[in-house]
């Protein structure tokens, strides 16, 4: 008697368990936690999981979101793909930053076929060969730009600025990139997208990064004066921003638009005194807050739980990625992969980020997001949006002062 | 243990290995295809090691391997298989030719040298773009070899760590074992009793660097892409040292032992501890090695057992 | 033979002043915080003849202290050098009073594996507490100029030379002329043979490495000038620094200099030209090898 009980009562809780986590619909999220771009990518990620409950969650369901760290490699990133789809059962996939940890995640997505939101893998000659064309990449789906997405978007901001400010002239551009992947492709892309527009001429040098041991801009300032630049380009980490500016002044390089395309920059860079007046390349800023709702509505959110600032746009990119999927899951009715994919094509969300995010075919994959990237400028101590107009948040300031 | 149950012991641990992917998950079998990957590297650093020398170099010869054998499916349309094997061959051939130069040097020289070749390897492959791929790496198009599966993945790593485990065994059991052994202990009296010392150490050098080659060509084909980044990570310099040192070295089961241990504490640490679990790896690392000086394995063995040498 | 290569390093200065001056000045510049930074290292590694895996990461904590110390204090960085060296001092000599010490009668791998586990510690708990994100303390002093003829240059970096030769002269002065320095440089040649005199080798160990520590610490608060600082920035500086002292040869500390003097200058004269430009590291890492097989076959000649 007392078996037949025991045994009724743990048929009843496995039922009621897998009851209990049928009524979650997961996502599994993979970032390189060690990197302030996944800290706070997976804390958006929480932060956006938590409103959507909030108002209600997703068909009736609670999302919930289970993190995994990649460590930045591509065999612990692949690992952690297996553990979220076997271990946890995950229904999507979120996540993602550095191209090299990506490569090792894709055979394991494409093995599982669950939707991918990617937000991270700019490098195209790689991730994007990788995943293939459609049909059998179309479960991914790729918020972060392209590499040549970007190119070719800044070709596009810098034909509008000198039209739209006519003081503002660039004939010769150059281009100071880390030797790495990511100085590299942004070589490729700037040569391709600029170089191939007559009216400019480019040219560029390498260095190392002080992220990975170099530190010493000399040659490539001295490469740059010799060139005397209209636009002084450069390509590298937020550990590059202040010591490119100190080596700049003490060579006395003042190009009229001194621009940097780091993907963060250094923690009170805007309080420094060589901040103001540089450019730079970016996705989206604090600035917005005053001119787009959702932005501001983020940013409130954000710090209200995690009592700081979002540092990159890996946060807000993350806060949009959620939101995407739970729209595309509620349009859908399910997470099935099919379904989803086709309900996340119709896909119109107006991000923090400042556009509507909608998937367009990209030159391999069917389903790239985010194309466009912005222009800035630091003006005291914020970055201000230049370009595009209909995001702008200042004017720009033009030339960039010489050195006293 | 004696001899016998020690026996009995490797043949299960041996079974268990090869029918893990019957029982086992995706995931278990992702895990323990990184774990395996290192426990080889460790296993080839410790054999070299018996000769005393200490390479830095390991990602050096993985990751010419590793370049090797994509760019022979790439540029030259080989077969996964057989550019693996091309891997193994290259990286045999290249430490052959610069064992000429390097094998002279001692202790720290010597480590020094290995890890300045890595880091040329790294950056010639970094810089010629155009054949390599360059910073940003190339991708092999027709995808991972066996299509993904899982359980032939598995398989085929650990193919790779039986190649290391059998050659390491072959160091242990045959007169190599004497010779390097001899020459570790006391160079000058090897010489007098006749070892020719470079031979020996240039068979060491070369067995081991294809070992790691045929890894790097594992490695590649397991995921379909090579970076410099990626396969000339310090992490395969570094690691396999620790874990060998760790699992008790001048063993084969030592760098298995030491392997299973940061292996599996890595990956639990970073599903109990998401943020701040390489803080704790890094203080296990100082606690082992500072409580079990000669490695795990002077758990398992009675420190009388001193047939095969000196352990310090 | 002396004679001859003096002759030929003049020659090179006087053809690298007329041709490409930068070279010099920048090769110069490089080499002083190359030489500050391994100096240190070479210390410990003569003496305790340990690898300090976590060398650079010392420095790294050093300067994450200085910048901290610095923001709290409303101080510079240059005011800070004196009281972060002996903090980085006290700091290591219990790390190695706790761990290290403990190792030194294992094999010297164990001790590597342990300044390893050590580094690993260190760089991850940095992560921890202040994040990835770079820290940068703008000075105006940093971009202090020079101008001579149609050159425009920085000169402060030449305070890493300044510092460096102190380094090496002032060990050079502390090991050769006082007691303690004798008694250090005896441990480090012969510890059975020191402690039979009677000197306390453990003793001895621990003040080299504190020691060390103190120039460590030192450059910790002078590289937050010209430096942004992250965890991982002290990695780097592990390798570089092994491989000068490689070069040097072990126990040749004022031998450092030299080294770091050939390495910048060769390393800043290929990144004056376009297409060597790429290959800057790699001589790096070739005039290692270079220098070491030659040393080993001279060796063997004689």
């Amino acid at each position: 008697m007392k078996k037949r009980m025991m045994l009724a009562l743990a048929v009843l809780a496995l039922i009621a368990g897998s009851a209990y986590a049928q009524g979650t619909i997961k996502i599994g999220g993979i970032w390189t936690l060690a990197d302030i771009t996944g800290k706070q990518g997976s804390a958006a990620a929480q932060l956006a999981v938590d409103e959507i409950n909030a108002a209600g969650g997703v068909l009736g369901k609670k999302l919930e979101l289970i993190v995994v760290d990649d460590e930045g490699k591509a065999d612990k990133a692949a690992a952690a793909v297996e553990k979220l789809a076997t271990v946890d059962k995950v229904d999507v996939f979120v996540g993602g930053m550095a191209s090299g940890a990506e490569l090792g995640k894709i055979p394991a997505f494409k093995k599982y076929n669950k939707v991918v939101m990617s937000t991270g893998a700019a490098g195209s000659a790689t991730v994007e060969k990788a995943l293939g064309p459609s049909p059998d990449s179309d479960f991914y789906f790729h918020l972060h730009p392209w590499d040549y997405n970007q190119g070719a978007s800044y070709a596009e901001g810098w034909d509008a600025i000198q039209k739209k400010y006519p003081n503002i002239q660039i004939k010769k551009i150059f281009l100071a990139y880390e030797e790495g992947a990511f100085g590299k492709s942004s070589w490729d892309a700037t040569k391709i997208l600029f170089g191939s527009d007559k009216r400019y001429t480019i040219d560029g040098a390498s260095f190392k990064s002080a992220l990975l041991g170099g530190g010493d801009y000399t040659a490539v300032l001295e490469a740059a004066k010799s060139f005397k630049p209209d636009l002084f380009l450069w390509a590298g980490y937020d550990a590059d921003a202040l010591p490119l500016l100190e080596q700049s002044k003490a060579m006395k390089f003042s190009p009229g638009i001194y621009l940097g395309a780091p993907p963060g920059w250094p923690i009170d860079f805007g309080a420094s005194k060589l901040s103001p007046n540089v450019m730079l390349y970016g996705m989206w800023s604090t600035a917005m807050n005053n001119n787009n709702p959702s932005s501001a509505k983020f940013f409130k959110n954000y710090v209200a739980k995690y009592k700081e600032e979002p540092a990159t746009y890996f946060a807000p990119l993350a806060y949009s990625a959620v939101f995407i999927l739970a729209d595309g899951i509620k349009a859908a009715g399910t997470t099935e992969t099919a379904a989803l994919v086709k309900a996340l094509e119709a896909t119109k969300y107006a991000s923090p980020l400042g556009e509507t995010i909608t998937f367009t075919p990209s030159t391999i994959i069917k389903h790239q997001g985010i194309t466009r990237q912005k222009i800035l400028q630091w003006q005291n101590g914020d970055q201000q949006v230049i370009w595009p107009f209909e995001a702008a948040t200042a004017v720009p300031v033009y030339p960039f002062p010489a050195w006293k | 243990m004696n001899r016998n149950a020690s026996r009995i012991f490797a043949a299960l641990f041996g079974v268990l290995a090869v029918t893990l992917p019957f029982f086992a998950g995706d995931y278990p079998l992702q895990v323990a295809r990184n774990i395996m990957m290192y426990m080889a590297l460790a296993i080839t650093w410790d054999m070299l090691l018996r000769s005393g020398q200490i390479s830095f170099g390991i990602a050096g010869l993985f990751g010419i391997g590793a370049y090797a054998a994509i760019l022979g499916v790439i540029r030259a349309g080989m077969p996964a298989w057989f550019s693996i094997l091309f891997a193994a061959i290259f990286s045999g051939v290249v430490a052959f030719v610069i064992g000429f130069l390097i094998l002279r040097l001692r202790a720290m020289y010597f480590s020094i040298v290995t890890l300045a070749l890595g880091e040329i390897f790294r950056i010639i492959i970094h810089n010629l773009h155009d054949f390599t791929g360059g910073p940003e790496g190339v991708v092999i198009q027709k995808g991972v070899i066996f299509g993904g599966d899982a359980n032939r993945l598995y398989w085929l790593v650990l193919a790779g760590l039986a190649v290391a485990v059998a050659a390491s065994y072959w160091f242990e059991k045959s007169k190599i074992h004497f010779a390097l052994t001899a020459i570790r202990n006391n160079e000058i009296s090897a010489k007098s009793s006749g070892i020719d010392i470079f031979r020996w150490l240039l068979l060491a050098f070369v067995v081991t660097s294809a070992i790691q080659g045929l890894l790097g060509g594992i490695f590649v084909q397991s995921y379909g892409f090579a970076t410099p980044d990626t396969v000339f990570s310090a992490d395969f310099t570094l690691l396999p040292l620790a874990m060998a040192l760790l699992g008790g070295v001048y063993s084969t089961t030592g760098p298995i032992f030491g392997a299973v241990l940061l292996g599996l504490v890595s990956e639990w640490l970073k599903l109990k501890i998401p943020y701040g679990h390489l803080v704790v790896y890094g203080i296990i690392i100082i606690i082992v090695i500072l409580f079990m000086p000669q490695g795990l394995r002077q758990l398992v063995r009675r420190p009388a057992h001193k047939a095969d040498g000196r352990n310090a | 033979m002396v004679v001859k290569r003096r002759t030929a390093i003049i020659a090179a200065v006087v053809a690298l002043i007329l041709w490409k001056p930068t070279v010099l000045i920048y090769g110069l510049q490089a080499a002083g915080l190359y030489a500050a930074v391994a100096i240190p290292m070479g210390l410990v590694l003569g003496i305790v003849h340990i690898v300090n895996l976590a060398h650079g990461e010392f420095m790294m904590v050093a300067a994450y202290a200085a910048y901290f110390g610095c923001k709290a204090l409303g101080m510079d960085p240059l005011l800070a050098i004196i009281p972060t060296a002996i903090v980085t001092a006290i700091f290591g000599w219990v790390m190695f009073q706790l761990t290290i010490r403990r190792a030194l009668k294992a094999p010297e791998l164990n001790q590597l594996i342990l300044t390893f586990g050590l580094a690993i510690a260190f760089t991850q708990a940095i992560n921890l507490i202040f994040t990835s994100q770079t820290y940068k303390m703008p000075l105006d002093y940093v971009s202090a100029s020079m101008d001579i003829g149609d050159i425009t240059f920085g000169v402060w970096s030449f305070v890493f030379v300044a510092v460096a030769i102190i380094f090496a002269y002032g060990l050079k002065f502390f090991l050769t002329k006082t007691m303690t320095g004798k008694a250090a440089v005896a441990v480090g040649q012969n510890p059975r043979g020191a402690a039979i005199v009677g000197i306390d080798v453990y003793r001895t160990y621990g003040l080299v490495f504190a020691l060390a520590l103190v120039l460590v610490g030192a450059m910790g608060a002078l590289f937050l000038t010209k430096s942004a600082i992250f965890p991982s920035v002290g990695s780097p500086f592990t390798m570089k620094s092994f491989c000068l002292i490689a070069m040097a040869g072990i126990g040749n500390i004022p031998g450092i200099l030299g080294a770091s003097v050939l390495l910048g200058v060769a390393e800043n004269f290929l990144r004056a030209f376009r297409p060597t430009r790429d290959w800057a590291e790699i001589v790096f890492f070739v005039l290692i090898i270079v220098v070491i097989l030659a040393r080993s076959l001279k060796g063997k000649k004689s």
